[in-house]
C-alpha cells in the first residue's frame, strides 16, 4: 500500500512537470509553425492522468477508458495505482490525477461536496455501473450449514453469534469488518457500535487487507465453513462465490445519521443510530483539469460511460478466472461487448477505436 | 534473425493453463486438509490468545515492572532499566499500550518458535558439511522471497488471523538464528573440542558440555538478530489480521495520517531497542569471562 501512495506521489509531480512541459513545446510549435497538422489533430486532447485503483472493477474501467480516450480521441493516457482516500486526497488537494472512474463517493461524501460546489472537482458520471451496492453478505455455505439463517434479516443474525464462531475465542461470534483504513471501516466499526454486538456477543475482525478479506471468503466458502462479514458488488468474489445479500431489517435511518456519524471516527460519534448501509454512490470522478485538457468530446464519454452490471460482473469473473490483468481484460471487453461501448461514443470515435484493437 | 530478437517465450494459453493448474492444485489441497493443519496449529492459538490476553489485563504498572525486571537480569544496567521504563510508560500515555502488548505477545511466542526450531536446525547444520550445503539455499529463499508471495498460500491454507500471521513472522525471523548457531558451533576451539574428547566424552557430551556453551555469544546474536527482523514484520502480519502496533501504521499510510503512523512507528522502534540492547548486554556478560572486551 505504501508503494502505490507513494508512487502516485510521483507521478503526480512528474505528471505536472511533463503537462509543463509539453505546454512549452507545443506552444513553440505553433509559434515556429511546424507540425501545424500534428498540432491541430491533438488540439482536442492532452495528457490526462487516470487512477488504477487496486480492485477487478476499478482497473478495468481505467483501462477501457485509456484505451477509448487514446484510440478514439487521440488522448495522451498515463494510468498512475491508487485507492479510494489516496486518490481522492491526491485529485481534492494536488488535481492529479485527472479522473478517478470509479470513486466511491460515501466515504468521501463532505469533502467531495465541497470540491464540487468550488468548481475543483466534477462529478461526470454519477453510475458508471449499475446494480451495485455495499452491505453486509453471507456465504451461501453458512445457510447450507444453518438454513435457519434463509431470509434472515441482519437483526436477526445478530442474535445467532453461536453460529459464526469466532477462531480466536469460538465463545463469541466474528463478524468481518473492513481492512484498517478503509472508509467502510469506520462505518462497520460504528454500525457494530450502534447494532450493540458487543453486547450481543460478536468481535469485529479486521481481515488487515483486502487479500485478508477476500481470502477469508474464500477460505470460509471452500471449506463450507460460515462467515457474515462486508463486501461490495460488483465484484468478481460476490459473484464466484455466490454471496447473498442481507437486509439489515431496520430502514436507512437519514443521511444526518450516515454523514455526521457513521461515516466518521468513532471518537466523533457517541450515538450512532442502527441503520441499512447507505445506498451506494459511486461517480466517475474528473478534476477541472480534465475537461479543459480532455474536452468536450472526452467529457461526453465519460459522461455517456455507463457499465451494466452484470456486464460487468461478468468481466470480474473473467478476469478472477483467467487471472486476467486490467489491461487484458480492457480489450476483451472493447472486443466482445460492442453493443455496450458502441453507444458511448460517436461514430467516428468507434470506428477508430475498432481500428486500433 | 527472430530468433535474437524474440525471447523464446511459453505459449501464452499453456502458460496461463500452468498457472491456473498450480492454482486448483493447491486450492485442492487445502479443501482437503487445510482443517486438518489449523486443528494441528490450535495448541499454538491458544497460547498465544492466552499470552495476550493476560498482558492486556494484567495492571500496567505489575508489567512494567516484569519488564524492567527482565531488564535487569538480562543486562545489570540500571540506565538500560530506567530506559525501558520511561518507554514503556511514554507508550502507555499515548495510548498505544493494547496494541504493544498484543505485539509483544506475538514477538514473544515468535521467538520461542524460532528458537525451538531454528537451534536444532542450526545444530545438525554444523555436523554435517551436507546438510549445510542443503539448507543454505533454503534460507536464502526465505530471507528474500517477498513476504506477499508466501501470504496468500497461507492465508488460503489457515484463513486470516493469528496464527497465519505467526507462521509469516517466523518463515522471515529464523534464518538468522539457524545461521549463527551453526556458526557459532562450529567456530568452536578444535583444541578444546580435542581435550574432551581425550577425557572421553561422547558425542552427545560434547555438544551439550563444550560445544554449545561455547557457541553461547554467537547463537545469542542470532536471538537478537531473530527479534528484530520479527519486529519489522510486524506491519506486514497486519495485513493479514494479526493485532498489534501494525495495524494502526496501516490505517495512518492508507488515510496518511502522519502523526499516528509514526507514534506508532516510534513505538515498534523503542520495543526494538529495548530487546536490542537488553539482548547484547547479556550477550556480552555471557562472554565477560572469555576476557572479551566492549
Amino acid at each position: 500500500m505504501c508503494i502505490c501512495v507513494s508512487m502516485i506521489k510521483l507521478k503526480i509531480n512528474k505528471g505536472e512537470t511533463m503537462n509543463k512541459f509539453k505546454k512549452i513545446i507545443v506552444s513553440s510549435l505553433v509559434a515556429f509553425g511546424f507540425f501545424a497538422f500534428n498540432v491541430n489533430a491533438n488540439a482536442a486532447c492532452g495528457k490526462l492522468v487516470i487512477a488504477e485503483q487496486n480492485w477487478a472493477s476499478a482497473e478495468l474501467m481505467a483501462n477501457v477508458d485509456k484505451i477509448i480516450l487514446e484510440k478514439g480521441y487521440g488522448c495522451e493516457v498515463e494510468l498512475v495505482p491508487g485507492a479510494t482516500m489516496p486518490t481522492f486526497t491526491s485529485m481534492n488537494d494536488k488535481g492529479s490525477p485527472d479522473m478517478n472512474p470509479e470513486q466511491w463517493a460515501n466515504a468521501v461524501y463532505t469533502p467531495l461536496k465541497k470540491a464540487v460546489s468550488e468548481k475543483r472537482l466534477i462529478i461526470a458520471n454519477k453510475a458508471p455501473i449499475t446494480g451495485l451496492g455495499e452491505g453486509w453478505w453471507l456465504t451461501p455455505g453458512s445457510i447450507k450449514k444453518h438454513p435457519e439463517l434463509k431470509g434472515m434479516t441482519a437483526l436477526q443474525i445478530l442474535e445467532r453469534p453461536d453460529l459464526f464462531p469466532y477462531k480466536e475465542d469460538p465463545s463469541k461470534g466474528a463478524f468481518v469488518g473492513c481492512p484498517a483504513g478503509w472508509g467502510c471501516q469506520l462505518a462497520n466499526a460504528n454500525l457494530f457500535k450502534a447494532f450493540e454486538m458487543e453486547k450481543k456477543g460478536w468481535v469485529l475482525v479486521d481481515p488487515g487487507s483486502a487479500a485478508g478479506l477476500d481470502g477469508s471468503i474464500a477460505k470460509a466458502a471452500d471449506s463450507g465453513n460460515t462467515w457474515f462479514g462486508y463486501y461490495w458488488n460488483p465484484t468478481s468474489i460476490v459473484g464466484k462465490y455466490n454471496l447473498q445479500p442481507v437486509d439489515f431489517g431496520v430502514p436507512f435511518a437519514g443521511r444526518d445519521n450516515w454523514d455526521n456519524c457513521i461515516t466518521l471516527p468513532e471518537q466523533d460519534c457517541a450515538n450512532p443510530k442502527p441503520t441499512a448501509w447507505t445506498k451506494s454512490e459511486v461517480n466517475s470522478i474528473v478534476t477541472a483539469n480534465f475537461a479543459k485538457t480532455g474536452g468536450k468530446e472526452a467529457l461526453s464519454y465519460v459522461e455517456k460511460r455507463v457499465f451494466p452490471g452484470e456486464v460487468m460482473n461478468g468481466m470480474l469473473v473473467y478476469m478472477a478466472d483467467n487471472q486476467a490483468k486490467g489491461s487484458d481484460a480492457a480489450i476483451e471487453f472493447l472486443k466482445k461487448h460492442e453493443d455496450v461501448w458502441g453507444k458511448w461514443v460517436s461514430g467516428a470515435a468507434k470506428k477508430k477505436i475498432k481500428a486500433g484493437l | 534473425m527472430e530468433f535474437f530478437t524474440k525471447f523464446p517465450v511459453m505459449d501464452r494459453t499453456t502458460l496461463m493453463e500452468m498457472r491456473k493448474g498450480i492454482d486448483f492444485a493447491f486450492r485442492d489441497f487445502s479443501r482437503a486438509y487445510g482443517d486438518g493443519i489449523e486443528a494441528f496449529f490450535d495448541p499454538l492459538l491458544y497460547f498465544l490468545v492466552g499470552l495476550e490476553k493476560l498482558l492486556i489485563n494484567s495492571p500496567w504498572p505489575i508489567i512494567i515492572a516484569i519488564i524492567c525486571g527482565l531488564a535487569w537480569l538480562g543486562s545489570k544496567n540500571w540506565k538500560l532499566v530506567i530506559g525501558a521504563a520511561v518507554a514503556f510508560f511514554l507508550i502507555g500515555y499515548f495510548g498505544m499500550w493494547k496494541d504493544t502488548m498484543a505485539t509483544v505477545a506475538i514477538i514473544t511466542v515468535c521467538v520461542i518458535i524460532c528458537m525451538s526450531a531454528g537451534i536444532p536446525v542450526g545444530v545438525m547444520m554444523s555436523r554435517s558439511d551436507r546438510v549445510e550445503r542443503a539448507i543454505l539455499p533454503i534460507l536464502d529463499m526465505m530471507q528474500t522471497i517477498p513476504s506477499f508471495v508466501y501470504l496468500i498460500p497461507i492465508l488460503m491454507l489457515l484463513g486470516i488471523g493469528k496464527v497465519p500471521g505467526l507462521i509469516a513472522i517466523c518463515i522471515y525471523a529464523v534464518p538468522p538464528i539457524i545461521r549463527l548457531t551453526n556458526l557459532g558451533i562450529r567456530e568452536v576451539d578444535k583444541e578444546t573440542l580435542e581435550a574432551s574428547t581425550a577425557y572421553g566424552a561422547t558425542t552427545f557430551q560434547k555438544l551439550k558440555t563444550v560445544q554449545i556453551p561455547l557457541a553461547l555469544p554467537t547463537v545469542f546474536a542470532g536471538v537478537n538478530q531473530t527479534i528484530m527482523m520479527a519486529l519489522a514484520m510486524v506491519v506486514i502480519a497486519s495485513m493479514i489480521g494479526v493485532k498489534g502496533l501494525g495495524v494502526p501504521i496501516l490505517r495512518a499510510v492508507l488515510n496518511q495520517y502522519l502523526a499516528l503512523g509514526l507514534f506508532n512507528g516510534l513505538a515498534i522502534v523503542a520495543l526494538a531497542i529495548i530487546f536490542d540492547r537488553v539482548a547484547q548486554e547479556y550477550g556480552r556478560r555471557i562472554q565477560k569471562h572469555r576476557g572479551f572486551k566492549k
